[in-house]
């Protein structure tokens, strides 16, 4: 057999000189405690060095994707074909099904063969003859860089990227933009606060004070541009009544300058959602019909990349971005959100608010198909999003008319569908009561008790009570357990009562109430203690 | 219970003081891209809210590290708070029961490293020097708040192996900040070679590898140990961080591959990020045995309260070497 062995410095391939030790996986790694003794079992038989790095980057690279590297088949050839017979013995078993389709070469890759790679591993620097140990660290310190460097260059999800940056910037600039856009109404209210009340939109409020500057101005300058005719006149009216206080020509001079920045953020931010609008319509198409580009880019930015995106069964990408609620529901054993990002989807937001999670639901199994399609296939088209986005709107508008329909009163059958047993209200099935036979039920029920004791105190308690009479005539058993230390003893006796064939004779009522007496005997015990202190 | 492995720490009662609630899940900050090993991003909201408290307390300090909040990892918050170690003040270094780590002895006591690259910070974090006669020896503070290894070292981790010479495997190692300290541990004649799944922080990762150059970067998913076979040697510790779902599997890969007879291994468990509801004690235990079936002895397990909330440190060794009979 032969082994094929890479290093950052180039490949090795060894001959395995006792095969019979081979086999025995468990004590394989004693044959290579030592350099000389693993010099028994293997011997290098060629070492390919690499030229140079580019050269062990390539074959680097090429190992990654389970390929037959240039350098690798070279060697493979060289040396390998002499002896065809042979079999090779290799790490990736992926690789091994290459080297065989295409080389020809019998491969294996077992457990054994692992362990093999283990040993030589371990005594890589006395079995690699001819190649100082400095120079290995050095190869692969090289390697390293150059491959992590070659990885970062050639990332493949750099398009993503892209628009998860945008639809960031998207949101910051909102943000940005609103806290602008009330510090300047905040800021000129001072000065005419009528005009904030009659001018509510933002752009045109900002390009209106742009403008006038000074109330004073409104009269002799003209709106007609920005405003309608009607608005005009009322702002015109009034700045002549105005309660505003008088600021000066400096103080104008820097709301102006505010007003203009946020015009000016505002034309970026359109140009910027213009952009994130013709990305995700060439990036992903199908997911762009069925949810709208800026949901669509939020989902691919909460999941880091459309091919991570892709891996999400449509469940996760019903509630991406309701992380926290989804947790906190499964730590308090509540319901699971119905919607996280998605809720935002134009198809959702249409919805009564008694169909939105019927709906959301729906919408994240096709959206889910959409972005398969859209990060895997070929040449993706937005037809199988359109084609989808219809369905949905059809089987929205029968679950919407459907509640209209049922005025007739013929409703009987759906409503009994409607009902829904959630799962927070299921009834968890007790097994402790299955068992009927005595004998083998009585240690598995004191296991039982001992795991769960935290849980199963409180309802203990409830039960005890009305059985005090029933330990109260068992006086014997209580002292005996008095005398022996607490926790570790009691095992041991839990041990020596099962010895017994006593007491698995007992009527089964005892068997059951066993458990409880069990404790109560413990609570005797902490009070005779009490007593005792 | 095993012998000679036992689950310690929650007390707390180490002399140092907790702070502070958790970020929680809500906002994750949107710069960070998530792919590899995510969840990492998440802790940044854990240092922010805490005032003084933490850390070391030494009895004239007035809080222990300071606070470092928003922003990815925590980066936002340089130049704010200057003065801690600096101002003139002397200082003392004396090291630490663990080989490579050191106590720095001043108005706040803290936990150090000897810097391996003088004069450079690697995440923003305080340098001191300490003149000892002739040589000026840097070294850099090492806050238990973003680092679990530091965090499981203050909490009184028995072992953590990774000492001078040593070659570690360090899965999950994101910008390099806990890789740094490692790196200056093990120092010259060491390796440590850091895996990392995320382009985003593997790129700060490179960073860091390219000034030190003990620290080997391997930008690819530690699930699938034979892409990087070729780059890695025998190792003789393996420190994982990778707060995934199947970190113990994950782990036991590469201990079979790369992990040598008789090797370490100190494994960060986040239980949130294995089961977010079953109760955290019940999730390391499943860890612990998902461990010993896979060959790895469990030696050691501590929480790491007050530094991080529900997580735990298993300390073990894998293929222990057979018992000489007597």
């Amino acid at each position: 057999m032969l082994v094929l062995f890479e290093t950052a410095a180039g490949y090795a391939i060894f001959k395995v000189l006792d095969e019979q030790k081979i086999q025995e996986v468990d004590s394989l790694w004693k044959e290579f405690e030592t350099p000389e003794k693993a010099n028994k079992i293997v011997k290098l038989k060629h070492f390919e060095k690499f030229q140079d790095t580019t050269e062990a980057l390539a074959a680097a690279t090429a190992l990654v994707e389970g390929k037959i590297g240039k350098t690798l088949k070279k060697v493979l050839k060289k040396v390998v074909a002499k002896e065809a017979h042979e079999q090779l013995a290799i790490t990736d078993a992926k690789l091994g099904g290459v080297i065989k389709d295409k080389l020809n070469l019998s491969c294996v890759h077992s457990p054994a063969v692992a362990e093999l790679m283990r040993g030589i591993r371990t005594q890589m620097e006395g079995l690699i003859t001819g190649l100082p140990p400095r120079e290995i660290s050095a190869m692969s310190l090289g390697l390293a860089h150059s491959l992590s460097r070659y990885k970062l260059k050639f990332s493949p999800d750099k398009v993503d990227t892209m628009i998860v940056q945008a639809i960031s910037l998207l949101d910051d600039l909102d943000k940005e933009l609103n806290n602008y856009i009330m510090r300047c109404r905040e800021w000129y209210g001072w000065h005419f606060p009528e005009l904030g009340k009659i001018i509510t939109d933002n752009l045109a409020y900002c390009k209106s004070v742009r403008k006038l500057g000074d109330r004073t101005n409104v009269a002799t300058s003209d709106l007609s541009e920005l405003l309608p005719e009607e608005v005009e006149a009322e702002v015109k009216l009034a700045a002549e009544i105005s309660m505003g206080t008088e600021v000066s020509e400096q103080d104008i001079g820097n709301i102006m300058h505010l007003c203009d920045q946020v015009i000016e953020i505002t034309e970026y931010r359109s140009q910027l959602y213009d952009y994130l609008k013709n990305r995700m319509m060439a990036i992903a198409p199908n997911l762009t019909v069925m949810v709208g580009e800026l949901v669509g880019a939020r989902l691919i930015s909460h999941a880091g990349s459309l091919l991570n995106l892709a891996k999400h069964p449509a469940s996760t990408v019903q509630i991406l971005g309701a992380e926290k609620a989804l947790f906190r529901a499964l730590k308090t054993r509540r319901d699971t959100p119905k919607y996280g990002l998605i809720y935002h989807a134009s198809l959702v937001g249409q919805t009564t608010a008694k169909n939105k999670g019927k709906i959301s639901r729906m919408l994240a199994a096709k959206a889910a198909l959409a972005i398969r399609y859209d990060a895997l296939a070929e040449d993706a088209t937005a037809e199988m999003g359109v084609e989808n986005r219809a369905k949905l709107e059809a089987r929205l508008r029968h679950l919407e008319e459907k509640g209209i329909r049922r005025i007739s009163g013929t409703g009987k059958a759906t409503a009994r569908a409607d009902k829904y047993q959630h799962k927070s209200d299921v009834r968890v099935y007790d097994p402790s009561g299955d068992s009927t036979l005595p004998s083998g039920s009585k240690k598995r029920k004191f296991e039982e008790l001992e795991a769960e004791e935290p849980e199963a105190q409180p309802a203990e308690t409830k039960t005890k009570k009305p059985k005090k009479e029933a330990a109260a005539a068992e006086p014997e058993a209580v002292e005996e357990e008095v005398e022996e230390p607490p926790k570790k003893k009691k095992k041991k006796k839990e041990k020596k009562q099962e010895a017994e064939p006593v007491e698995e004779a007992e009527p089964m009522e005892e068997v059951a109430e066993e458990t409880t007496e069990k404790k109560k005997k413990k609570k005797k015990k902490k009070v005779k203690e009490e007593e005792e202190d | 219970m095993r012998p000679g492995f036992s689950p310690r720490g929650g007390g707390g009662g180490r002399g140092f003081r907790g702070g502070g609630g958790r970020g929680g899940f809500g906002d994750r900050g949107g710069f960070g891209d998530r792919g590899g090993f995510g969840d990492r991003g998440g802790r940044g909201g854990f240092r922010g809210g805490r005032g003084g408290g933490g850390g070391f307390r030494s009895p004239s300090g007035e809080g222990g590290f300071r606070g470092r909040g928003g922003g990815r990892g925590g980066r936002g918050g340089r130049g704010a708070g200057r003065g801690g170690f600096r101002g003139g003040r002397k200082v003392t270094v004396e090291p630490h029961r663990h080989e490579g780590v050191f106590i720095c002895r001043g108005k706040e006591d803290a936990l150090v490293t000897k810097n391996m690259v003088v004069g450079e910070s690697v995440y923003g974090e305080k340098r001191m020097n300490v003149e000892e006669g002739e040589t000026k020896i840097e070294y850099r503070a090492w806050n238990p708040f973003r680092s679990k290894l530091a965090a499981a070292i203050l909490g009184g981790v028995d072992q953590i192996h990774i000492k001078p010479g040593a070659k570690v495997m360090y899965l999950g190692a994101a910008s390099g900040t806990t890789v740094s300290h490692v790196s200056d541990i093990v120092g010259p004649e060491g390796l440590v070679y850091a895996v990392e799944f995320s382009h985003r922080s593997g790129r700060d990762l490179l960073n860091v590898a390219k000034k030190r150059t003990n620290i080997i970067p391997i930008i690819e998913d530690a699930r699938h140990p034979h892409k990087y076979r070729m780059l890695v040697g025998m190792v003789d510790v393996i420190f994982a961080d990778v707060a995934q779902p199947d970190q113990t599997r994950i782990v036991a890969l590469n201990a079979h591959n790369f992990l040598k007879n008789g090797g370490h291994f100190v494994i960060s468990i986040k239980a949130n990020c294995i089961d977010s509801t079953a109760a955290p004690e019940a999730v390391f235990a499943a860890e612990v045995k998902k461990m010993s079936s896979e060959n790895m002895k469990p030696q050691e397990q501590l929480t790491l309260e007050p530094y991080e909330r529900d997580h735990a440190v298993v300390v073990g060794i894998y293929r222990p070497p057979p018992k000489q009979k007597k």
